[in-house]
């Protein structure tokens, strides 16, 4: 798991920007809810998007990979989707 | 009933040596159920409004005992509830409310000073402590003395009275519950009287975040302020139809929260079980890498934490 880590640092290091800047931008939408939402599902979308760019330049990319990484996105999205809705977001 | 338990979350040869829920149609299964669940929660809060909505469990009363004791703790005398200054908090509150708006100053330029005023209260000293999104009296005040400003005004020696609104409505859309917290001194502070001056509390930028201390003449206003009355009925758009505070039998927004925590935890575990149990076992895989689904539900985890979380003003 660390050789991995290490193998894919400037991956992982895209990885933690793009979570780094959606959980901040998500703290500054404080307390705009909508804002907020938006703001965690746009970060879903673009780890969704890094995953899949990800294997495609290591050429380990298939059909399974793929849709792994759309079905924990899409896990992601109806749980905030659940919220928004259960909490009256 | 273990072996199931195993084949659900455990990579082994009866699963292909992939945890069952990390499978792609349990993963498509769990979607469903969360889409679902969502729109059955949305329906249930619409139409059921005493099964499903947002309350809080504060009250005047707890708010009063911790401010109290954070004043003494302070070496101040404690503040008295006052009848007039709780009238003053809960018309602001259902102002902001029918207005929809999240601020000091409501945006037909009514200051926190006029509702005071038109309750009936004095004053010569008056300040305003605002906050939303929280359930318990603790947080309320924990956040309002971790602010300098809010902390100025809750651990002011000028005020002798307070009073608190806590209600629950829509704002910008969204459920909440708003607190409001009103102080206020009818005389001067004996100590200092001759050296103070005159500060301009309707202003906004004051009126947000300072201490927003107003000091008049006789109990008099300072002449910014607002003479023409606000009629601050009570708000007709409260989210469940409920009186304020009134209990549904559950909390929309925990509830959702916490089952989406509980769900993240558990995949999170399985992931990294996964992960440990095929290291260790050396089985080759062609499946997306657990080490990034892991950290995505770890930040999804800590985005949930701060959605939906309080605000104060």
């Amino acid at each position: 798991m660390v050789e991995k880590f290490k193998k894919h640092i400037g991956y992982y290091i895209v990885l933690f920007l793009i979570f780094g800047l959606g959980l901040l931008v998500t703290l500054m939408a404080s307390p705009n809810s909508k804002l907020q939402i938006f703001t965690i599902s746009l970060t879903i979308i673009l780890y969704v998007l890094w995953g899949i760019f990800h294997h495609f330049i290591n050429h380990e990319l298939t059909n399974k990979i793929m849709i792994e990484y759309i079905l924990i996105g899409s896990l992601g999205l109806s749980i905030l989707f659940f919220i928004m809705e259960g909490g009256g977001l | 009933m273990r072996e199931l338990l195993r084949h659900l979350f455990l990579p082994r040869e009866t699963n292909n040596y992939r945890a069952r829920v990390l499978h792609h149609k349990i993963l498509l299964l769990f979607t469903i159920f969360f889409f679902s669940a969502g729109v059955l929660m949305s329906i249930v809060r619409t139409n059921f409004p005493s099964v499903l909505g947002t309350f809080s469990n504060i009250s005047d009363q707890q708010l009063l005992d911790i401010t109290n004791s954070d004043r003494q703790t302070a070496g101040l005398p404690p503040l008295d509830l006052n009848g007039d200054l709780t009238q003053a908090a809960v018309n602001k509150a259902n102002d902001m409310f029918s207005k929809d708006y999240w601020a000091h100053v409501s945006p037909t330029g009514e200051t926190p000073w006029v509702f005071i005023k038109d309750a009936g209260y004095n004053y010569v000293y008056a300040g305003e402590n605002l906050a939303r999104g929280y359930t318990t009296p603790q947080s309320v005040v924990a956040a309002w003395m971790a602010s300098p400003e809010h902390r100025a005004n809750m651990l002011s020696p000028h005020y002798k009275d307070v009073g608190f609104a806590v209600e629950t409505g829509k704002l910008n859309g969204e459920d909440t519950v708003l607190v409001v917290e009103m102080f206020g001194s009818t005389n001067f502070a004996t100590e200092n009287v001759a050296t103070k001056q005159i500060q301009q509390p309707a202003q906004v930028a004051v009126a947000s975040s300072s201490p927003t201390t107003v000091q008049g003449t006789n109990g008099s206003s300072s002449g910014t302020l607002a003479d023409q009355k606000t009629n601050s009925a009570p708000s007709s758009n409260l989210a469940s139809g409920l009186p304020a505070n009134q209990k549904t039998l559950v909390n929309g927004l925990t509830f959702s929260s916490a089952s989406a925590r509980v769900i993240i935890s558990l995949f999170i575990f399985v992931l990294i079980m996964d992960m440990i149990i095929i290291e260790r076992k050396k089985i080759v895989r062609f499946v997306g890498h657990n080490l990034d689904h892991v950290i995505f539900f770890s930040i999804l985890f800590i985005a949930i934490l701060i959605l939906g979380g309080g605000a104060i003003l």
